[in-house]
């Protein structure tokens, strides 16, 4: 999806965000969908919410454990992909894409700064 | 994952769910090494001993048949639950007895008061365990399996001229055979099963959803010191006449609960939404009394939804809604009778001579 413009960033809790006109689309990381393993049920988070970073929203249940998705950043949720709730596993099939969660409108921009790139993730994830 | 003082495999490279049906549908092989095997001499003095705690006539057990039993403590606790077979290797009469690598400590230590000389054999042989209906085409290319061989048979066969025990066993709710194979010749013997396309190998993850599944039975869920075999569900394995008997631990107890009401049962929920029924949650009546627990609960790949073993109070009445406590809301959940999935074994034969 060419549509995301802003470089990728991830959360030490492996949700990856990317920016487009102030709308943070946020989703698990490929590495998360693959240490979850087999993805059969999401809780969307609702729409109109505002959360704070860190904030447990949502969860993922995989066959092997349920997990919490936090909020990368402060802001207000106005989309989820509703596609999940009828098919989780899209997020094992395509986590940094067609496996989005939710949008958020974001309060703070200098909180999406803070967050990992894409090689900082990758040398996180060695350690 | 760590798994009783093991590294064990959750899943292969394709998932759980992969792994899962390809055994209800074809056949896939379990690495379950790290499952106490042992052999003890068939004399008679060791088998009065034993019979102190595994609930079956020992000395009536057929020639090349494998049951599955428990160790039972005073109270008729269940120490662990496991297969006991009567088997002749190299001229001798033994019981081959399979049992949970998370017990070993403590049944090794029945084992051997009741016989000194028991040969613990897992060092020296693996054991794998090929599940599904096509594990019978898959396993017939490289070993001899008789055609009338039926579940809970058990027999030596070779493969490359060393001795493998061979039972028509698992743990799975399908058809399919356990292999104890001698350490040397087990990498390539399973090496050359899996050639064949119609299998793969299979983690602890899909094993617990087929056995779930199957309604069948795990020690530390659905089993365990404090519960006896009657109030797990599985009288059908006691040997009655054996509960008359004041040799057998826990006689009384169990010939007591046999008569009368149990005070908890054993059920099958399943999910009415999308969560995910887990090991540990709890149950409540409509008016928000607990009722039970949930001890195993998985994602069952053959109903698509989430299923359960619990045990409730007896008094419950299971025409009334159950709700069960997912991340503090109560949810409705429903009772579905075990097994969630039907049992596909080729045929039973009987106990004893």
């Amino acid at each position: 999806m060419g549509a995301y413009m802003s470089e990728k960033k991830y959360t030490k809790d492996h949700e990856w965000v990317s920016i487009e006109n102030e709308i943070a689309t946020i989703g698990i990381s490929n590495h998360a969908q693959e240490s979850l393993g087999d993805i059969v049920f999401i809780e969307l988070p609702s729409v109109g919410n505002s959360v704070k970073a860190k904030e447990e929203i949502c969860v993922v249940e995989s066959v092997k454990a349920a997990s919490d998705i936090y909020a990368p950043i402060d802001g207000e949720i106005i989309e989820v992909n509703n596609n999940l709730e009828n098919d989780a596993a899209i997020i094992n099939q395509d986590a940094e894409n067609e496996g989005w969660i939710f949008k958020m409108k974001i309060s703070d921009s200098n909180q999406y700064s803070e967050l990992m790139s894409e090689d900082e993730y990758k040398q996180f994830l060695e350690q | 994952m760590p798994f009783a003082g093991f590294n064990m495999p959750i899943n292969y490279k394709t998932g759980i769910i992969n792994e899962h049906k390809n055994v209800r549908n074809h056949s896939g092989i379990f690495d379950v090494s790290h499952m106490g095997q042992i052999l003890i001499e068939n004399n008679e003095s060791y088998l009065h001993k034993l019979e102190k705690y595994i609930p079956l006539q020992l000395k009536k057990l057929i020639k090349n048949r494998s049951h599955y039993s428990f160790l039972l403590n005073k109270d008729g606790g269940v120490i662990d639950d496991l297969i006991i077979s009567n088997i002749d290797i190299k001229d001798k009469s033994y019981l081959y007895i399979v049992y949970n690598a998370s017990r070993k400590k403590e049944d090794e230590e029945i084992f051997i008061s009741c016989a000194h000389n028991a040969e613990k054999i897992y060092n020296k042989n693996c054991l794998f365990a090929i599940q599904g209906p096509d594990s019978i085409n898959v396993l017939k290319n490289i070993i001899e399996i008789p055609n009338n061989m039926n579940f809970f048979d058990i027999l030596i066969s070779k493969y490359n001229n060393n001795e493998i025990i061979v039972s028509r066993s698992g743990y799975t709710g399908e058809d399919g055979f356990e292999l104890s194979i001698p350490n040397e010749i087990a990498e390539n013997l399973i090496t050359n099963l899996l050639k064949n396309e119609n299998t793969m190998l299979c983690g602890l993850g899909s094993r617990d959803s087929l056995r779930l599944e199957a309604g069948l039975s795990l020690y530390g869920h659905e089993l365990n010191e404090k519960i006896t075999p009657i109030e797990a569900g599985l009288s059908w394995a006691l040997d009655k006449e054996r509960l008359e008997d004041e040799n057998l631990n826990g006689n009384k107890v169990l010939s007591d609960q046999l008569k009368n009401k149990l005070s908890n049962k054993k059920i099958g929920l399943i999910s009415t939404s999308k969560s995910m029924l887990r090991d540990g949650m709890t149950l409540f009546d409509n008016n928000n009394n607990e009722i039970g627990k949930i001890t195993s609960g998985c994602f069952s790949p053959n109903l698509k939804k989430s299923i359960a073993i619990g045990y409730i109070i007896s008094e419950f009445n299971t025409d009334n809604p159950i709700f069960c406590e997912i991340r503090k809301k109560l949810e409705l959940v429903k009772i579905n009778n075990l097994p969630f999935v039907k049992k596909n074994y080729k045929k039973n034969g009987s106990i004893y001579e």
